[in-house]
């Protein structure tokens, strides 16, 4: 769910997710504490204004107020039983979700693809294998990466290294 | 509601990492985060630092010099080979003693450089759970660390050490699963302010540079996807943010998209395989936190760049599609 947030936050969910997370928000506390708690880092990274103490308080209640416009037709049923389902409901598919995900996951580990590349993953060592433009392709890269916002040119010296080139 | 956001809490991989630290907490560190990123836009200082990574440990010299009109960095390159990087502005040169070429790189102006963090950085505790650390000294400097641990693994974690008082950034690594280091970088020495001779911010090789052959790369916005292509990066909290055409070496038109999860960077090359050139190597490559993976597609090399797992490199390369427009 809090990934959900998040994604709310950012204006990325679709409309029956946004209704699904803006029910968490009014129902549960853990949801409402992570919105504030996401807004509150990324104030604190854009220096934006604090939000004030109350508000959390202030936004459940308007919240509060809204309801018929949250979830129009589904509001009759729950009233009966969905009120178990739903949670179920929504646990399962994540649980599915979570299932696909790992499956997808495992097949790509064993992705034989992945063994027959020409060359094996070698994160430690200085791969002979570096294409000859390597160097080109880290200088044009280097160029966007967040990175040089943090350390100026220094990762540089990586595009510039003494890798081995095949002459 | 309460026990299904409890097993969702399980399920998630981002909560697999144990007791997550109070929002004050994080709250505290992403402020730490913000104040190296601002100790990086405006101090001057020249040092010295070492990169690490594997067996390879390699000292540089970097020189920086912020005023009211200019904004000039250069990096010296001490052990091996010689070489030196200026920027000035949004301009990189590259000097290449050895093979006698300057390579000349700008930033096309549809993405002014030092706009491009903030507004990733406030996505970064999506990906990342940011968590202020111990107290160390480096380098003569009492400095804060700060981790950031990855939620999953397409990315790597960072541990970033900043002066307590100035905010500026003594060293940083980058580790991979449980904390194994993947590369480093650390000042051996530093001295924040200007107050150096002017001359260190010169190229060292503008006298001879002028005979050495300048490789001048183009950079313009592109839209690869009305020339067929799609890349659906497909990777959780990477955004697309910048797409170009460029030259890259002798060719002419390479598209280049770059997706940036706010901290880390690949960057997607398609440009046509040139008669007469070498035939790339396919597969995948490994050198410090960059991985590279090679495939060829359409009658294109796709090359994809990235500081991130190769696991993450691969999938994106494996996204990229051709189809002929109509």
């Amino acid at each position: 769910m809090k990934s959900k947030i998040s994604a709310m936050m950012d204006g990325e969910l679709a409309e029956a997710e946004l209704a699904e997370s803006m029910h968490a928000l009014r129902e549960d506390g853990v949801a409402i504490e992570a919105w504030r708690e996401y807004h509150l880092i990324s104030d604190a990274l854009r220096d934006t204004q604090i939000l004030s103490s109350g508000f959390s308080a202030r936004f459940a209640a308007r919240l509060e107020q809204e309801p018929a416009i949250l979830a129009p037709a589904a509001a009759p049923k729950r009233a009966e039983h969905g009120r178990y389902r739903f949670p179920l409901a929504m646990a399962a598919s994540v649980a599915g979700v979570a299932l696909v995900g790992s499956i997808v996951y495992m097949q790509w580990q064993a992705d034989p693809q992945v063994a027959r590349a020409p060359v094996p993953v070698q994160a430690e060592s200085v791969a002979v294998a570096m294409p000859k433009e390597a160097d080109d392709y880290l200088r044009a890269h280097q160029n966007y990466s967040p990175r040089n916002s943090l350390q100026g040119v220094a990762p540089y010296v990586r595009t510039v290294s003494e890798t081995p080139r095949s002459r | 509601m309460k026990s299904a956001l409890v097993l969702l809490a399980l399920l998630l991989p981002g909560f697999a990492l144990g007791e997550p630290p109070s929002p004050q907490k994080e709250v505290e560190a992403a402020a730490w985060l913000r104040k190296i990123y601002l100790a990086s836009q405006k101090l001057s200082y020249t040092g010295t630092f070492v990169y690490r990574q594997g067996d390879r440990s390699e000292s540089s010299r970097i020189t920086r010099l912020v005023d009211s009109t200019s904004d000039t960095e250069k990096l010296e390159a001490l052990d091996g080979m010689r070489r030196e990087v200026i920027r000035k502005g949004d301009e990189v040169r590259c000097y290449l003693p050895d093979s006698m070429i300057v390579k000349v790189d700008r930033r096309s102006n549809q993405l002014s450089f030092p706009a491009l963090l903030p507004a990733q950085l406030s996505r970064l505790p999506e990906q990342y759970q940011v968590v202020k650390e111990e107290k160390t000294r480096i380098a003569g400097f009492d400095c804060q660390a700060i981790v950031l641990k990855p939620k999953d693994d397409l990315r790597y974690g960072y541990k970033l050490w900043a002066d307590m008082q100035s905010g500026m950034l003594l060293k940083a690594l980058i580790f991979k699963d449980k904390g194994e280091p993947v590369e480093e970088f650390t000042f051996t020495q530093l001295t924040i302010g200007a107050n150096f001779d002017r001359e260190r911010l010169k190229p060292t090789f503008l006298g001879q540079s002028k005979q050495w052959r300048v490789e001048n790369a183009a950079v313009a916005p592109a839209n690869l996807a009305e020339a067929g292509w799609t890349v659906n990066a497909g990777i959780p909290g990477f955004h697309k943010v910048v797409e170009v055409r460029r030259q890259l070496r002798e060719s002419q038109r390479v598209g280049q998209i770059v997706y940036s999860d706010g901290l880390a960077a690949v960057s997607v090359f398609i440009e046509p395989i040139e008669p007469g050139r070498d035939p790339a190597r396919l597969g995948i490559s490994s050198m410090g936190a960059v991985n590279i993976y090679t495939r060829e597609l359409a009658n294109h090399v796709v090359t994809v760049v990235g500081e991130a797992p190769a696991l993450t490199v691969r999938r994106i390369a494996d996204t990229v599609e051709y189809h002929r427009p109509q």
